[in-house]
């Protein structure tokens, strides 16, 4: 069993160097400014920085395309409904299409083959699409018994909003993974009490979500660990994970999240005396062993992102 | 044969580095009656060594047989896991069920032994590790940290395994309670006649119950004979970084202090008493 947690990748680029306070404040007002710009030109300009970000920060381009990948059927599925059912501007493109029992079974026929071939390959995205292109082309057959015809139009609006939703959600993921990519899990901990810093005076207790962040992230890897005996041990009591009915599978997993439980609860009450031990009370003020400093380039990343949102208001980008 | 390895290697799969956790291992283990203890450093690749004896990891490289079955990837595993029967670390963690005799059973019914099989088979194993059957109906976790590990054994126990692994089956408990599972794990070897292969870093539980020792090194296998024949050899010790039985270096201060010469065969108590009185 192997998991990554955090994924920070160790180098030495200035996006590395910035303050984790820098970053973090940066993130937020650049995806605050995705939700204010208006026009497509200025999102695509606002998408080229992050790419320039992404590659002075000497992270391999295949880790950006990692992290989309998830989205890619989200975001194909905005794509389509943006085209499908987006009519401002000029009309770009029609069609009429039919619906019978051939498209039906067309459909289904193309959804059975989807599921079967895609644990087959690795190009499983590509496949969505091939399925994609396939059902409207299905749509365009004129059966013997067709039951309805529709037209399908496609309008300037729709191909514009698509790239504009596909082009913020990018930024997005992009923007974040490039903050998890570059900052240590301990430092963004840090940086986000800091941050969190004034709502104390609301009685927000910011160092005790700081601590409990920081626990959890040390203790994923040790808990993983947990499991993995606690699965090679049931294993040889006869349970196999891989596969069972539904009943069975509910008592392997009962297997495991009993002593995992146990364990944990364990693991707490132990971590509780060992910090009290040292002299952990929660809510008193505590001295901190890595101090931020603030450098040139954090100052300028400051100035441009601050700068950025009042920029894009007032000439109504 | 119960267990033979030929020229068997295995790396783990998750680290990128191209390391060997055990490699060009050949060892032969009978199905009856033989008492092995695994030792070594930390990391020397004792763990993974047993672990492919349950067929809970499959070899990278070489053949293993465990009784007819190939440990091979993609063939069936199960039923060595109940032929070899395998106690991790503090096995009490692998409790969950909501009574003794159910988390007993547990394994059985795995394996399709029918339940009122498997429910006599908890009482008799009970027996064995040397609890109260009135303990059955208890739950797990109300018990001790010593009768929690007796219940995972038996529940191993259960499953009426003719090989018998235990991975530091003593660790964390006080010397009485260490000495009681050694003597259980003994009586199990002596009456049942069961092969028990045991993980361990206590020299003296080596030189005093194993008949036969091997020594893993950076995940070879450098060392398969009798503890009489390691403890024996010191240069051989030196170089396994092992240490000896508490024994052997109580009468090496004692001979220094009377000024003779210290014997090198003595590994345990009743070696000592007897070269004492023979001496003397």
């Amino acid at each position: 069993m192997q998991v990554v947690i955090g994924q920070y990748i160790p180098s030495n680029s200035w996006v590395h160097r910035l303050d984790p306070r820098t970053k973090l404040i940066g993130l937020l007002l650049l995806i605050i400014s995705t939700f204010l710009i208006k026009e497509l030109l200025t999102m695509l300009g606002l998408l080229l920085v992050v790419l320039v970000f992404f590659a002075s920060s000497k992270i391999p381009l295949s880790r950006f395309f990692r992290g989309i990948a998830p989205l890619l059927f989200l975001l194909t599925f905005t794509v389509v409904f943006q085209l499908l059912l987006n009519r401002q501007g000029t009309l770009l493109y029609e069609t009429t299409s039919y619906f019978g029992w051939l498209q039906l079974l067309g459909v289904v026929l193309i959804i059975i083959g989807y599921q079967l071939i895609k644990r087959m390959t690795r190009f499983r995205f590509f496949l969505f699409m091939l399925s994609l292109v396939a059902i409207f082309y299905v749509f365009q057959i004129e059966g013997p018994s067709s039951w309805t015809t529709f037209t399908i139009q496609v309008f300037e609006g729709g191909i514009t909003f698509a790239l504009f939703l596909v082009t913020r959600i990018v930024i997005l993921i992009s923007l974040s993974s490039l903050l998890t990519l570059t900052t240590k899990p301990t430092d963004l901990n840090n940086g986000l009490e800091e941050v969190m810093k004034p709502f104390k005076k609301l009685r927000v207790p910011t160092n005790e979500i700081a601590m409990m962040i920081a626990i959890a992230l040390r203790f994923i890897p040790t808990l993983l660990d947990e499991a993995n005996k606690i699965m090679k041990a049931q294993s040889s009591r006869g349970v196999d994970f891989t596969e069972g009915t539904l009943r069975q599978k509910v008592t392997q997993i009962i297997s495991l999240l009993i002593p995992m439980f146990i364990i944990s609860f364990k693991r707490a009450d132990d971590l509780a005396n060992a910090m009290e031990a040292r002299g952990y009370a929660p809510g008193r003020e505590r001295s901190k062993y890595v101090k931020f400093k603030l450098h040139v380039a954090d100052y300028i990343v400051l100035f441009f992102t601050i700068a950025w949102i009042p920029g894009v208001i007032t000439l109504g980008l | 044969m119960a267990i033979t390895f030929q020229q068997v290697g295995y790396q783990y799969p998750q680290l990128s580095h191209q390391k060997w956790a055990i490699t060009e291992i050949d060892l032969l283990i009978e199905p009856t009656k033989e008492f092995v203890t695994v030792v070594g450093h930390t990391g020397s690749g004792k763990s993974t060594l047993v672990q492919h004896m349950n067929a809970l990891l499959t070899p990278t490289k070489g053949r293993l047989k465990v009784f007819e079955y190939d440990v091979a990837k993609g063939k069936p595993l199960s039923p060595i896991r109940k032929k070899v029967g395998m106690v991790f670390q503090f096995p009490e963690y692998q409790l969950f069920e909501e009574t003794v005799e159910r988390d007993i059973m547990f394994g059985p019914l795995n394996f399709g032994v029918s339940k009122e099989k498997a429910k006599a088979k908890a009482a008799e194993v009970m027996q064995i590790v040397g609890l109260d059957k009135s303990l059955l109906g208890r739950s797990p976790f109300s018990l001790s940290g010593g009768q929690m590990r007796r219940v995972a054994i038996a529940g191993i126990l259960a499953m009426e395994p003719d090989i018998l692994i235990l991975d530091e089956p003593t660790v964390g408990l006080d010397p009485a309670g260490q000495e009681e599972m050694m003597k259980l794990f003994l009586s199990l070897h002596e009456e049942y006649h069961k092969t028990l292969i045991i993980v361990t870093h206590d020299m003296n539980v080596v030189a005093q119950y194993a008949k036969r020792v091997l020594v893993m090194k950076e995940g070879r296998l450098v060392f398969d004979g009798s503890p009489q024949s390691l403890f024996e050899d010191y240069n051989r010790l030196t170089e396994f970084q092992l240490g000896r039985p508490d024994i052997s270096y109580v009468i090496d201060s004692l001979c220094q202090l009377l000024g003779v010469e210290a014997p090198s065969h003595i590994v345990t108590l009743e070696d000592a008493v007897n070269y004492l009185m023979e001496s003397n």
